[in-house]
Protein backbone atom coordinates (compact mmCIF):
# COMPACT_ATOMS: atom_id res chain seq x y z
CA UNK A 1 0.00 0.00 0.00
CA UNK A 2 1.18 3.51 -0.75
CA UNK A 3 2.14 5.32 1.83
CA UNK A 4 2.14 8.90 0.33
CA UNK A 5 -1.20 8.38 -0.87
CA UNK A 6 -2.73 8.16 1.91
CA UNK A 7 -0.89 9.92 3.68
CA UNK A 8 -2.75 13.13 4.35
CA UNK A 9 -5.74 10.86 5.51
CA UNK A 10 -4.03 8.56 8.03
CA UNK A 11 -3.25 12.29 10.08
CA UNK A 12 -6.81 12.01 10.61
CA UNK A 13 -7.35 10.41 13.64
CA UNK A 14 -10.38 8.74 13.38
CA UNK A 15 -8.74 6.98 10.58
CA UNK A 16 -5.61 6.52 11.14
CA UNK A 17 -2.89 4.21 9.78
CA UNK A 18 -4.31 1.61 11.26
CA UNK A 19 -7.96 2.47 10.01
CA UNK A 20 -6.44 2.97 6.46
CA UNK A 21 -4.67 -0.40 6.24
CA UNK A 22 -7.54 -2.19 7.94
CA UNK A 23 -9.87 -0.39 4.74
CA UNK A 24 -7.36 -1.98 2.44
CA UNK A 25 -8.38 -5.82 3.65
CA UNK A 26 -12.10 -4.64 2.90
CA UNK A 27 -14.06 -5.69 0.11
CA UNK A 28 -17.40 -3.54 -0.95
CA UNK A 29 -20.02 -3.86 -3.68
CA UNK A 30 -21.63 -1.16 -4.67
CA UNK A 31 -25.65 -1.85 -6.15
CA UNK A 32 -26.14 0.82 -9.05
CA UNK A 33 -23.46 2.92 -10.84
CA UNK A 34 -25.85 6.23 -11.26
CA UNK A 35 -25.76 9.80 -9.59
CA UNK A 36 -25.39 7.79 -6.02
CA UNK A 37 -23.09 4.41 -6.88
CA UNK A 38 -20.82 6.34 -8.84
CA UNK A 39 -20.11 9.33 -6.32
CA UNK A 40 -19.58 6.32 -3.71
CA UNK A 41 -17.54 4.02 -5.53
CA UNK A 42 -15.17 6.64 -6.40
CA UNK A 43 -14.59 7.64 -3.23
CA UNK A 44 -14.24 4.73 -1.96
CA UNK A 45 -11.50 3.71 -4.41
CA UNK A 46 -9.72 6.67 -3.60
CA UNK A 47 -9.58 6.51 -0.20
CA UNK A 48 -8.36 3.44 -0.58
CA UNK A 49 -10.97 0.49 -0.11
CA UNK A 50 -9.35 -3.12 -0.88
CA UNK A 51 -11.48 -4.43 -3.26
CA UNK A 52 -14.68 -3.04 -4.91
CA UNK A 53 -17.37 -4.62 -7.67
CA UNK A 54 -19.66 -2.37 -9.29
CA UNK A 55 -22.99 -3.84 -10.94
CA UNK A 56 -24.85 -1.92 -13.21
CA UNK A 57 -26.96 -3.35 -16.63
CA UNK A 58 -27.22 0.47 -17.50
CA UNK A 59 -25.68 2.56 -19.90
CA UNK A 60 -24.62 5.87 -19.56
CA UNK A 61 -27.31 8.58 -20.76
CA UNK A 62 -27.94 12.04 -21.46
CA UNK A 63 -29.80 12.25 -18.18
CA UNK A 64 -27.10 10.85 -16.01
CA UNK A 65 -24.51 13.95 -16.86
CA UNK A 66 -26.14 16.41 -14.75
CA UNK A 67 -25.46 14.54 -11.60
CA UNK A 68 -22.77 12.60 -11.74
CA UNK A 69 -18.80 13.41 -12.60
CA UNK A 70 -16.92 10.64 -13.39
CA UNK A 71 -19.03 9.79 -17.05
CA UNK A 72 -18.50 12.43 -19.80
CA UNK A 73 -20.35 13.23 -23.28
CA UNK A 74 -17.27 10.12 -24.73
CA UNK A 75 -19.45 7.42 -22.24
CA UNK A 76 -23.10 8.15 -24.21
CA UNK A 77 -24.54 4.55 -24.78
CA UNK A 78 -21.31 2.58 -22.97
CA UNK A 79 -22.33 0.09 -20.33
CA UNK A 80 -21.63 2.29 -16.67
CA UNK A 81 -20.12 -0.42 -14.78
CA UNK A 82 -17.30 -0.71 -17.43
CA UNK A 83 -17.35 2.67 -17.49
CA UNK A 84 -16.44 3.11 -13.80
CA UNK A 85 -14.43 0.06 -14.35
CA UNK A 86 -11.83 1.69 -16.39
CA UNK A 87 -12.08 5.36 -14.86
CA UNK A 88 -11.53 4.50 -11.35
CA UNK A 89 -8.47 1.92 -12.92
CA UNK A 90 -7.18 4.63 -13.65
CA UNK A 91 -7.51 6.70 -9.98
CA UNK A 92 -6.31 4.22 -8.19
CA UNK A 93 -3.93 0.93 -9.12
CA UNK A 94 -4.03 -0.28 -5.60
CA UNK A 95 -7.46 -1.21 -5.51
CA UNK A 96 -9.20 -4.50 -7.18
CA UNK A 97 -11.56 -2.99 -9.54
CA UNK A 98 -14.62 -4.98 -11.09
CA UNK A 99 -17.38 -3.77 -13.30
CA UNK A 100 -20.36 -6.59 -13.88
CA UNK A 101 -22.77 -5.42 -16.36
CA UNK A 102 -25.76 -7.35 -15.01
CA UNK A 103 -29.18 -7.05 -13.29
CA UNK A 104 -29.28 -7.34 -9.69
CA UNK A 105 -32.61 -9.46 -9.21
CA UNK A 106 -33.75 -11.99 -5.98
CA UNK A 107 -32.23 -15.21 -8.08
CA UNK A 108 -28.70 -13.63 -8.39
CA UNK A 109 -27.71 -11.11 -5.08
CA UNK A 110 -26.82 -13.64 -2.96
CA UNK A 111 -23.82 -14.76 -5.07
CA UNK A 112 -23.05 -10.78 -6.16
CA UNK A 113 -22.65 -10.23 -2.56
CA UNK A 114 -21.27 -13.73 -0.80
CA UNK A 115 -17.89 -12.20 -1.16
CA UNK A 116 -18.66 -8.53 -0.14
CA UNK A 117 -17.88 -6.82 3.44
CA UNK A 118 -20.25 -3.80 2.96
CA UNK A 119 -23.27 -3.54 0.18
CA UNK A 120 -23.26 0.20 -0.84
CA UNK A 121 -27.37 1.09 -2.34
CA UNK A 122 -26.92 2.57 -5.38
CA UNK A 123 -29.81 1.65 -7.10
CA UNK A 124 -33.17 3.91 -7.48
CA UNK A 125 -35.24 1.20 -6.67
CA UNK A 126 -36.71 0.33 -3.43
CA UNK A 127 -38.16 -2.78 -4.33
CA UNK A 128 -34.55 -3.62 -4.93
CA UNK A 129 -33.47 -2.42 -1.94
CA UNK A 130 -35.90 -4.53 0.25
CA UNK A 131 -34.10 -7.32 -1.69
CA UNK A 132 -30.90 -5.79 -0.68
CA UNK A 133 -31.85 -5.53 2.66
CA UNK A 134 -33.27 -8.97 3.34
CA UNK A 135 -29.85 -11.12 1.79
CA UNK A 136 -27.92 -7.99 4.23
CA UNK A 137 -30.17 -9.67 7.37
CA UNK A 138 -30.03 -13.53 6.13
CA UNK A 139 -26.10 -13.46 5.36
CA UNK A 140 -24.60 -10.50 8.09
CA UNK A 141 -23.54 -8.70 5.62
CA UNK A 142 -23.74 -4.62 6.84
CA UNK A 143 -25.05 -2.31 4.00
CA UNK A 144 -25.49 1.76 3.54
CA UNK A 145 -28.82 2.63 2.13
CA UNK A 146 -28.86 6.25 0.49
CA UNK A 147 -31.39 7.74 -1.27
CA UNK A 148 -32.12 11.43 -2.97
CA UNK A 149 -35.56 12.93 -4.54
CA UNK A 150 -35.55 16.79 -5.79
CA UNK A 151 -33.49 18.73 -2.95
CA UNK A 152 -33.02 15.92 -0.08
CA UNK A 153 -31.32 12.81 0.29
CA UNK A 154 -30.97 10.06 3.35
CA UNK A 155 -28.66 7.66 4.40
CA UNK A 156 -28.25 4.59 6.77
CA UNK A 157 -25.75 2.19 7.90
CA UNK A 158 -27.39 -0.80 8.75
CA UNK A 159 -25.71 -2.98 10.91
CA UNK A 160 -27.57 -6.49 11.14
CA UNK A 161 -29.70 -7.46 13.85
CA UNK A 162 -27.20 -4.43 15.81
CA UNK A 163 -29.33 -1.55 14.27
CA UNK A 164 -32.89 -0.81 12.21
CA UNK A 165 -33.30 -2.40 9.07
CA UNK A 166 -34.90 -0.86 6.27
CA UNK A 167 -38.08 -2.87 7.00
CA UNK A 168 -38.03 -1.19 10.59
CA UNK A 169 -38.23 2.20 9.20
CA UNK A 170 -40.38 0.94 6.38
CA UNK A 171 -43.84 0.88 7.23
CA UNK A 172 -45.50 2.83 4.30
CA UNK A 173 -43.05 2.78 1.37
CA UNK A 174 -44.86 2.19 -1.97
CA UNK A 175 -42.37 2.16 -5.25
CA UNK A 176 -41.48 5.60 -6.55
CA UNK A 177 -44.93 6.43 -9.00
CA UNK A 178 -43.36 8.67 -11.86
CA UNK A 179 -40.51 7.30 -14.48
CA UNK A 180 -37.96 10.10 -13.68
CA UNK A 181 -37.05 10.96 -10.18
CA UNK A 182 -36.70 14.42 -9.81
CA UNK A 183 -32.75 15.48 -8.59
CA UNK A 184 -31.09 18.66 -7.97
CA UNK A 185 -27.17 17.86 -9.31
CA UNK A 186 -25.65 19.17 -6.46
CA UNK A 187 -27.54 16.52 -4.29
CA UNK A 188 -26.12 12.62 -5.39
CA UNK A 189 -22.43 14.00 -4.77
CA UNK A 190 -22.67 14.93 -1.08
CA UNK A 191 -25.04 12.57 -0.31
CA UNK A 192 -22.16 10.07 -1.74
CA UNK A 193 -20.07 11.51 0.55
CA UNK A 194 -21.53 11.08 3.55
CA UNK A 195 -22.82 7.44 2.35
CA UNK A 196 -19.01 7.27 1.89
CA UNK A 197 -18.19 7.83 5.20
CA UNK A 198 -20.97 5.66 6.78
CA UNK A 199 -19.54 2.78 4.58
CA UNK A 200 -16.15 3.32 5.97
CA UNK A 201 -17.13 3.25 9.45
CA UNK A 202 -19.24 0.47 9.48
CA UNK A 203 -15.91 -1.16 8.02
CA UNK A 204 -13.95 -0.04 10.80
CA UNK A 205 -16.22 -1.14 13.13
CA UNK A 206 -17.24 2.28 14.21
CA UNK A 207 -20.59 3.39 15.89
CA UNK A 208 -23.20 4.41 12.90
CA UNK A 209 -24.56 7.92 12.91
CA UNK A 210 -28.47 6.21 12.15
CA UNK A 211 -30.27 8.10 10.08
CA UNK A 212 -29.35 10.93 8.32
CA UNK A 213 -31.40 13.63 6.04
CA UNK A 214 -29.91 16.23 4.33
CA UNK A 215 -31.39 18.97 2.81
CA UNK A 216 -29.07 20.74 0.05
CA UNK A 217 -31.52 23.61 -1.00
CA UNK A 218 -32.48 24.84 2.64
CA UNK A 219 -28.67 23.50 4.17
CA UNK A 220 -30.70 21.56 6.54
CA UNK A 221 -29.04 18.39 8.29
CA UNK A 222 -30.77 16.23 10.87
CA UNK A 223 -29.89 12.35 12.29
CA UNK A 224 -32.38 10.55 13.70
CA UNK A 225 -31.85 8.32 16.66
CA UNK A 226 -33.84 5.02 16.05
CA UNK A 227 -34.63 1.76 17.58
CA UNK A 228 -34.94 -1.65 15.67
CA UNK A 229 -38.46 -2.78 15.27
CA UNK A 230 -38.78 -5.97 17.59
CA UNK A 231 -41.42 -7.02 15.47
CA UNK A 232 -39.38 -6.45 12.06
CA UNK A 233 -40.58 -9.55 9.67
CA UNK A 234 -36.92 -9.33 8.54
CA UNK A 235 -34.80 -8.62 11.32
CA UNK A 236 -36.67 -9.13 14.56
CA UNK A 237 -36.78 -12.51 14.40
CA UNK A 238 -34.52 -15.20 14.14
CA UNK A 239 -35.24 -17.02 10.65
CA UNK A 240 -31.84 -17.17 8.81
CA UNK A 241 -29.54 -19.89 10.44
CA UNK A 242 -27.49 -20.47 7.43
CA UNK A 243 -23.80 -18.95 8.39
CA UNK A 244 -21.79 -16.33 6.41
CA UNK A 245 -20.60 -17.36 3.18
CA UNK A 246 -22.38 -20.92 2.97
CA UNK A 247 -24.64 -19.41 0.69
CA UNK A 248 -26.17 -22.34 -1.10
CA UNK B 1 -54.58 15.42 25.56
CA UNK B 2 -51.61 17.67 24.38
CA UNK B 3 -48.50 16.27 22.77
CA UNK B 4 -45.63 17.43 21.35
CA UNK B 5 -44.34 16.25 17.69
CA UNK B 6 -40.67 16.69 16.75
CA UNK B 7 -40.03 17.74 13.46
CA UNK B 8 -37.52 16.39 10.81
CA UNK B 9 -36.05 17.45 7.48
CA UNK B 10 -38.61 19.90 5.49
CA UNK B 11 -41.27 19.71 8.16
CA UNK B 12 -39.17 21.68 9.88
CA UNK B 13 -38.97 24.50 6.65
CA UNK B 14 -42.93 23.93 6.14
CA UNK B 15 -43.69 24.71 9.85
CA UNK B 16 -41.33 27.09 10.82
CA UNK B 17 -40.37 25.04 13.61
CA UNK B 18 -38.72 22.06 15.64
CA UNK B 19 -41.23 20.68 17.14
CA UNK B 20 -45.00 21.72 17.29
CA UNK B 21 -47.94 20.70 19.57
CA UNK B 22 -50.74 18.99 18.22
CA UNK B 23 -54.31 18.67 20.11
CA UNK B 24 -55.59 15.00 19.63
CA UNK B 25 -58.60 13.18 21.67
CA UNK B 26 -57.69 10.37 24.53
CA UNK B 27 -57.00 6.57 22.62
CA UNK B 28 -56.26 8.67 18.99
CA UNK B 29 -53.38 6.48 16.77
CA UNK B 30 -50.37 8.25 14.97
CA UNK B 31 -52.88 8.24 12.17
CA UNK B 32 -54.80 10.47 13.92
CA UNK B 33 -51.48 12.62 14.77
CA UNK B 34 -50.94 12.57 10.98
CA UNK B 35 -54.26 13.73 10.01
CA UNK B 36 -54.51 16.51 12.31
CA UNK B 37 -50.62 17.77 11.15
CA UNK B 38 -51.40 17.36 7.46
CA UNK B 39 -54.91 19.67 7.95
CA UNK B 40 -52.64 21.97 9.78
CA UNK B 41 -49.98 22.10 7.33
CA UNK B 42 -51.53 21.39 4.03
CA UNK B 43 -48.23 21.49 2.11
CA UNK B 44 -47.49 17.82 3.63
CA UNK B 45 -50.48 16.56 2.37
CA UNK B 46 -48.37 14.62 -0.79
CA UNK B 47 -46.88 12.72 2.20
CA UNK B 48 -49.75 11.47 4.05
CA UNK B 49 -49.57 8.01 2.75
CA UNK B 50 -45.75 7.89 3.15
CA UNK B 51 -45.04 10.02 6.09
CA UNK B 52 -42.63 7.99 8.65
CA UNK B 53 -43.12 8.65 11.78
CA UNK B 54 -41.97 7.16 15.17
CA UNK B 55 -42.98 6.66 18.81
CA UNK B 56 -40.65 6.71 21.37
CA UNK B 57 -37.85 5.68 18.91
CA UNK B 58 -39.26 3.30 17.51
CA UNK B 59 -41.07 3.36 14.04
CA UNK B 60 -44.68 2.53 14.28
CA UNK B 61 -47.73 1.93 12.15
CA UNK B 62 -50.52 3.95 11.87
CA UNK B 63 -52.75 2.27 13.81
CA UNK B 64 -50.29 3.03 16.87
CA UNK B 65 -52.50 4.31 19.69
CA UNK B 66 -50.97 7.65 21.30
CA UNK B 67 -50.76 8.21 25.23
CA UNK B 68 -49.91 11.38 26.88
CA UNK B 69 -45.89 11.86 27.21
CA UNK B 70 -45.14 9.71 24.30
CA UNK B 71 -42.35 11.52 22.24
CA UNK B 72 -43.05 11.57 18.80
CA UNK B 73 -41.41 12.51 15.13
CA UNK B 74 -42.59 13.04 11.77
CA UNK B 75 -40.27 13.01 8.93
CA UNK B 76 -40.58 12.84 5.28
CA UNK B 77 -40.55 9.30 3.55
CA UNK B 78 -37.86 7.36 2.91
CA UNK B 79 -36.71 9.01 -0.50
CA UNK B 80 -36.47 6.02 -3.72
CA UNK B 81 -34.05 8.17 -6.70
CA UNK B 82 -30.76 7.14 -7.35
Amino acid sequence: MSIDRYRRQTLVKELGQKGQELLATKHAIVIGGGGLGSHSANLLVRMGIGGIDIVDNDTVDITNLHRTSLFTQEDLGKSKAFVLQEKLRAINTEVRIRGINQKVTKENIESLVKNADVIVDGTDSMSLRFIINEVSIKYNIPWVYAGVYETVGMVMGILPKKTPCLQCISQNIPESTSGETPVLGSLPAIIASIQCTETIKLLLGKPLAGLLIYDVWKQCFDTMDIKRNPHCPICGIKKHSLARGRII
Amino acid sequence: MKITVRLFGRYKDITNKDTIQLNIGEGNTLGDVIDCFVKQYPATEKDKSRMMMSKNKLYASFDTTIIEGDEITLSPPVVSGG
